[in-house]
């Protein structure tokens, strides 16, 4: 079987692979790298629970192939916090009390740090249009906008 | 997982993608985002040989404005061209249509040529093999009759493209380049009206990129859909008023999109327009709502979008 060599950084860190052409970037994470914060949901793209990181922008590693992501750089969940630091999200998710299962955490979580570095003061409909990305059958959202929200404010006060 | 085996390869231009595919015999797959391929490929409905990925082509992914008109590479990011300014000051409906294609995560994946040429869809169709073999294969599978209105010999999957509707109410071009060289055609020269094979492609042929005439337009996007994002639509209309013409558009209620000029868009021409296009549709019940329902809607959605572009135009 053919193998496709592949070289990208996961959390900073450099990694170099030979996959399968068929393998998903989600099957590498867990599987390989046995980082298994990202989930597989539905398997199909839909409900964002795979959600990493690819060159800093929130993407579905269940429809990813490894092979397309050479090259590139990938944060998982995993790699959020600095050490024992928390991001401000994952400190603002507890806070805020927006996690019930969590399987649908590290996707949101990462969602919401892509939105963050892209616009440090998004309003509240800005918010609910990135995370609407993903799917959360336990909280109705109410909290991780709130989450998401009270980090904004934080990281960027008014002056 | 995906089970098949397939080869991969990334291209640097459209000529050794074209040789690529030839040399594959053509049991090669082009990918772009991959948010409709990779799918397909996991429900066993692609099962190439070689998988060819197109991102590494740079000249695929770029907006220019050529004078007369305006060339979007087909590799153009959803995300990225909603947020360009000549779509947004140019082609609202486009601008409309992007915003509302799935969700925010997939516009930053899926690409505007990858959007055009996604495969019809159906509830009897995009389901896994073991689903799919249960029931006996539809048309569209190379089986005998259809599974969602039982015994027709016509495919009646859904074409459920965002984007398309609101292109052709732009009078849009696109460009194709294959193996026996590279031609022009209008948007609408690109569908078959066959839901199985939508597409008037030949093999190998790659879509490089869409041309809108550059006219200032008016103009929306109304889209039927159970949940606010991701969804595929259930019924998606588009207008554009451009130099005195409007033109609707009605997508996903059947294998390419509806079109109507109107000349004076106003109340009862929208309803000569829509009652040309409830001629040709026949929704069926291949989708989570209602195929009667989703017939009614479309005039309910024209009636609006065309009052709330033709008062904004005021």
């Amino acid at each position: 079987m053919e193998r496709f060599k592949v070289n990208f950084q996961v959390n900073g860190e450099p990694v170099e692979l030979d996959v399968r052409p068929s393998e998903t970037l989600l099957e590498t994470l867990r599987d390989r790298l046995e980082l298994t914060g990202a989930k597989e949901g539905c398997g199909l793209g839909a409900c964002g629970s795979c959600t990493v990181l690819l060159d800093g922008l929130p993407t579905r590693s269940c429809i990813v192939l490894t092979a397309e992501v050479d090259g590139s750089e990938v944060t998982t969940i995993e790699g959020l916090a600095e050490g024992e630091k928390l991001d401000p999200v994952q400190e603002s998710f507890m806070e805020k009390g927006a996690v019930q299962c969590g399987f649908c955490t590290p996707g949101m979580i990462l969602t919401a740090r892509s939105l963050l570095d892209r616009n440090p003061r998004p309003t509240r409909e800005d918010i609910i249009r990135s995370i609407s990305s993903n799917v959360c059958r336990c909280t109705g959202y109410k909290k991780i906008v709130e989450a998401v929200e009270a980090v904004s404010s934080t990281e960027t006060p008014e002056t | 997982m995906i089970a098949s085996k397939f080869e991969f390869r990334s291209p640097k231009d459209v000529e050794e993608a074209v040789r690529l595919y030839r040399e594959f015999e053509g049991e090669a797959v082009y990918l772009s985002g991959g948010t409709d391929l990779v799918p397909r490929m996991k429900l066993g409905l692609e099962k190439p040989k070689v998988v060819i990925d197109l991102k590494r082509i740079a000249s695929l992914t770029t907006v220019e404005d050529q004078g007369d008109w305006i060339r979007i590479g087909a590799l153009a990011r959803i995300f990225d061209l909603k947020q360009n300014d000549i779509v947004r000051g140019e082609f609202p409906a486009l601008e409309a249509s992007l915003e509302g294609t799935s969700c925010e995560s997939l516009q930053m994946r899926g690409t505007i040529g990858g959007n055009l040429l996604q495969n019809s869809r159906c509830l009897f169709y995009n389901q896994s093999e073991f689903w799919r073999r249960s029931k006996g294969f539809c048309l569209k599978m190379g089986g005998e009759s259809c599974n969602a209105v039982p015994g027709a010999k016509t495919c009646f999957a859904n074409y459920c493209s965002d984007n398309a509707t609101a292109l052709c109410t732009l009078s849009a071009e696109i460009e194709l380049s294959g193996p026996d060289g590279t031609r022009r055609v209008n948007l609408e020269g690109l569908y078959s009206n066959k839901a199985e094979r939508p597409f008037e492609i030949q093999p190998g042929e790659i879509l490089t990129a869409i041309f809108l005439p550059k006219m200032r337009s008016v103009g929306g996007y109304e889209k039927l859909r159970v949940r606010g994002a991701i969804d595929y639509p259930l019924l998606g209309v588009a207008f554009s008023f451009v130099d005195g013409t409007g033109k609707l558009a009605v997508g996903a209620v059947g294998p390419r999109p509806y079109v109507v000029e109107i000349k004076q868009p106003f109340r009862d021409t929208v309803g000569e327009a829509v009652e040309t296009v409830l001629k040709q549709v026949k929704p069926v019940g291949n989708t989570v709502l209602d195929p009667d329902y989703r017939k009614q809607m479309i005039p309910v959605l024209a009636g609006r979008l065309v009052n709330k572009v033709m008062e904004g135009a005021k």
